[in-house]
């Protein structure tokens, strides 16, 4: 395997980081948007995605 | 404070400093929560934890950074989301995670943005598209799930792997590379199964 | 740590997959203090990652029905010009609130990752 164990370590460091930004899975704890308001944001945008993936899938006529 | 590191139905207990919190046939993998800055060295040691509890079980990681207040809260927020978290376990049972990324090289001919046309943006858009799946889906066929995410590179994907699967993947990923010579294609891993741990639905 | 490439491009060097880690240390450590400058900011982030999720679900959109072959040469030429004008309004708006793609690729707690 070419590259230094330097940058060997660079690379999976960044694949590190990528999980652990938007992996695992989530139980309760600190939560940095906790304010009432954004969670109902949050609702919202679950709508939003499910609905828009879903009308992606079924390719809907324009 | 206490962070939560882990979900596993495993009943072996972890080496110090980690502790089990049992809750019904699950157990929390926790330790002390550090005020230590945010390193790359606390990083690895970290993900050294859970590498090294998952050479012996199977589990799915929680989400960096969660913690509460004790034991109890633990227990608690286990018994809270028993029913995904028990799904989430079968969903990986037996499995790894393997990262893949794919870099392309720009045309050395390729003209600045600013003098492109829109049809060629979008020409040049459907063909990284095509070249990325061409990739993505000899590999997707050998794993037991995957998914893409949008990235800079050509591709950026995650694989769910059985362990006694690697080596094929691994190879198979190589072959990719010998029949794609203009590209760059990383493999990493294994990983705990991070991009697999929520439900995909 | 032990090592964890299990397969690179041989005899190539591994620059084009160590990125400028710029952000991504803060965003990890956001996560771990929650403190109210975060919030707002994370505000920021919240709503430009709605507006990069549906840039990309429209761009996937049109891309399909490119590959189809519905749409005249005039219209893809517009589409693509639109979608590059956007592509660079966001790369701008990112900018302004210094934030970076990957930070666009947000934690939404139980909803999971947006993008």
């Amino acid at each position: 395997m070419t590259g230094s164990p330097v940058a060997q370590q660079d690379v999976a460091l960044v694949d590190l980081l990528d999980r652990l930004l938007g992996g695992g899975v989530v139980i309760a704890g600190d939560i940095t948007l906790s304010v009432a308001g954004v969670d109902l944001v949050y609702v919202g945008l679950r709508a939003l995605v499910t609905s828009v993936a879903t009308a992606e899938e079924k390719q809907l006529p324009r | 404070m206490i962070e939560l590191l882990a979900i596993t139905d495993d009943a072996t207990p972890p080496e110090p400093p980690l502790v089990a919190v049992r809750s019904g046939g699950l157990s929390a993998l926790c330790a002390p929560a550090e005020d230590a800055a945010v390193t790359a060295d606390t990083l690895w040691r970290r993900e050294a934890m859970l590498e090294e509890l998952m050479e012996d079980r199977d589990l799915l990681p929680v989400r960096f950074g969660t913690r509460v207040a004790d034991e109890a809260a633990a227990a608690r927020a286990v018994a809270e989301r028993r029913t995904e978290l028990e799904a989430g376990l079968e969903r990986v049972r037996g499995a790894v995670e393997l990262s893949l990324r794919v870099h392309a090289p720009e045309p050395a001919d390729a003209p600045p943005p600013e003098a492109s046309s829109g049809s060629a943006y979008m020409h040049a858009k459907a063909t990284r598209t095509q070249a990325a799946a061409r990739l993505h889906e000899p590999l997707a066929g050998l794993a037991r799930a995957s998914v893409v995410r949008p990235a800079p590179e050509l591709l950026r994907a995650a694989y769910l792997i059985e362990r006694e699967a690697i080596e094929p993947f691994v190879a198979r990923v190589r072959e990719l590379q010998r029949e794609h010579p203009a590209l760059s294609l990383l493999c990493t891993g294994p990983w705990p199964p991070y991009s697999f741990a929520e439900d995909p639905s | 740590m032990k090592d964890k490439v299990l397969a690179g491009p041989l005899g190539r060097d591994l620059d084009p997959f160590a990125s400028d880690r710029h952000g991504l240390g803060d965003a990890l450590t956001r996560r771990v203090n929650a403190d109210p400058e975060s919030v707002e900011r994370g505000l920021a982030q919240l709503v430009l990652t709605i507006v990069e999720l549906l840039r990309q679900l429209m761009e996937r959109q049109a891309l399909r029905r490119v590959d189809g072959g519905s749409l005249s040469d005039e219209q893809v030429e517009r589409l693509g010009r639109t979608f590059m004008e956007l592509d660079r309004r966001m790369t701008q708006l990112r900018d302004e609130f210094g934030l970076t793609e990957e930070d666009l690729n947000l934690d939404l707690g139980p909803l999971g990752r947006l993008l």
